[in-house]
């Protein structure tokens, strides 16, 4: 089970098989200039692979006041 | 993905520059847009005592880090505004942040000054952004101007400024339109203001505060729902996804070419006169400036209010 932490909401979601970051980002429909990707404090680019225990942090960037 | 400068493996892709960059290929990209949009805009002097504006998000933190970084001498502005725990959250991560990095950092708490946010959005039926960012400007050019610092820096980035020239431009007010910029000269009563961040997005100032490990605040505001540049940003999202490097062109251009045709039109009929508050001394184009009228109102509701 992929683990997403989806911020800044901290919803946290459970995807039985991501293969790509790309494919996590298109699934909350953001694109890859919408959010960080973190794995383990480091950043993903949107073709990095994403394994199957892997707990990743979502992170949108837009700021709302 | 392969950093396009060294090859070794990237960590952010920039469709706007068509290119990606390893942690430390990034940073010296990131800090090249800063120190180039500085000097080519004339932003700072090697000898400006900086205050930076430093609300506790990615923008600010990171440009604080960025000036220190380039060797100007910079002080940090918090102003707490008072709004429960995300003020508080605020305030800790900036105290915490200037603490752990050696900054000097000056606060304001505008429930000491007597106008905490919650207290006015109670009592004025006005929109409340509109009048905290009237504070925080307030108290931003008070404190540079009373302390003696020669510029005031804040964490405006690319996004901000396209979305707030998108709204300007909507509006065709050509006051605003006439002096938008990463500089605002000192003049009557203001501080020198700067925008060193102009030429960076969002997206990029978070890859960059994420890299340098600054711990940054991201809880959005429990005021902001609605706010009207959120939804100006998202119309540029979607066309800068549709064809990455509008935006930079688009504010550049405004730049180069709108801002002067502005400013000379503008400038042939000043309407208004900058003078000091007749209550605080601050600079305003009426008798009492928007800050002490609001004070006034808040002050009455209050004396108006049961006991």
């Amino acid at each position: 089970m992929v683990k997403v932490i989806l911020q800044p909401e901290e919803e946290i979601v459970t995807f039985t098989k991501i293969n790509t970051a790309m494919q996590l980002l298109n699934k909350y429909n953001l694109h890859y200039t919408d959010a960080l990707v973190i794995r383990d404090g480091e950043l993903l680019t949107q073709d990095r692979k994403i394994n199957k225990d892997d707990e990743i942090i979502l992170r949108k960037v837009v700021s709302v006041g | 993905m392969k950093c396009k400068v060294c090859k070794a493996e990237a960590v952010v892709a920039l469709p706007s520059h068509n290119t990606a960059f390893c942690p430390d290929c990034y940073d010296r990209f990131f800090m090249k847009q800063v120190s180039e949009g500085i000097r080519k805009r004339k932003l700072l002097e090697a000898d400006d005592k900086v205050l930076v504006a430093l609300s506790g998000g990615k923008d600010s933190l990171g440009l604080m880090y960025a000036l220190a970084e380039l060797g100007y001498n910079v002080t940090g502005l918090h102003i707490d505004l008072g709004i429960f725990d995300s003020s508080k959250k605020a305030r800790s991560v900036v105290e915490d942040f200037c603490a752990d990095k050696g900054y000097p950092l000056k606060v304001v708490a505008l429930e000491q000054e007597g106008t905490p946010m919650p207290l006015i959005k109670k009592h004025i039926n006005r929109p409340i952004c509109s009048v905290c960012g009237k504070f925080k400007r307030h108290y931003f050019n008070k404190v540079a101007l009373e302390d003696g610092y020669t510029a005031l820096a804040t964490g405006h980035n690319l996004d901000d400024e396209v979305a707030r020239l998108f709204a300007n431009t909507l509006r065709w007010d050509q006051a605003y339109l006439s002096d938008q910029g990463p500089l605002l000269p000192a003049e009557n009563g203001f501080a020198k203001k700067v925008k060193p961040l102009f030429r960076v997005s969002e997206f990029e100032t978070a890859n960059f505060s994420f890299l340098k490990g600054i711990p940054y605040h991201h809880l959005p505001c429990p005021y902001s729902t609605g706010a009207s540049f959120t939804g100006h940003k998202m119309i540029w999202r979607n066309q800068e996804i549709r064809s990455p490097g509008s935006k930079r062109a688009f504010y550049g251009g405004f730049l180069e070419r709108g801002q002067p045709a502005f400013a000379a039109i503008h400038n042939k009929k000043k309407e208004y006169e900058v003078v000091p508050c007749t209550k605080c001394g601050c600079p305003t184009s009426v008798g009492i400036c928007g800050v002490c009228r609001i004070r006034e109102q808040l002050d009455e509701a209050l004396a108006a209010e049961p006991k």
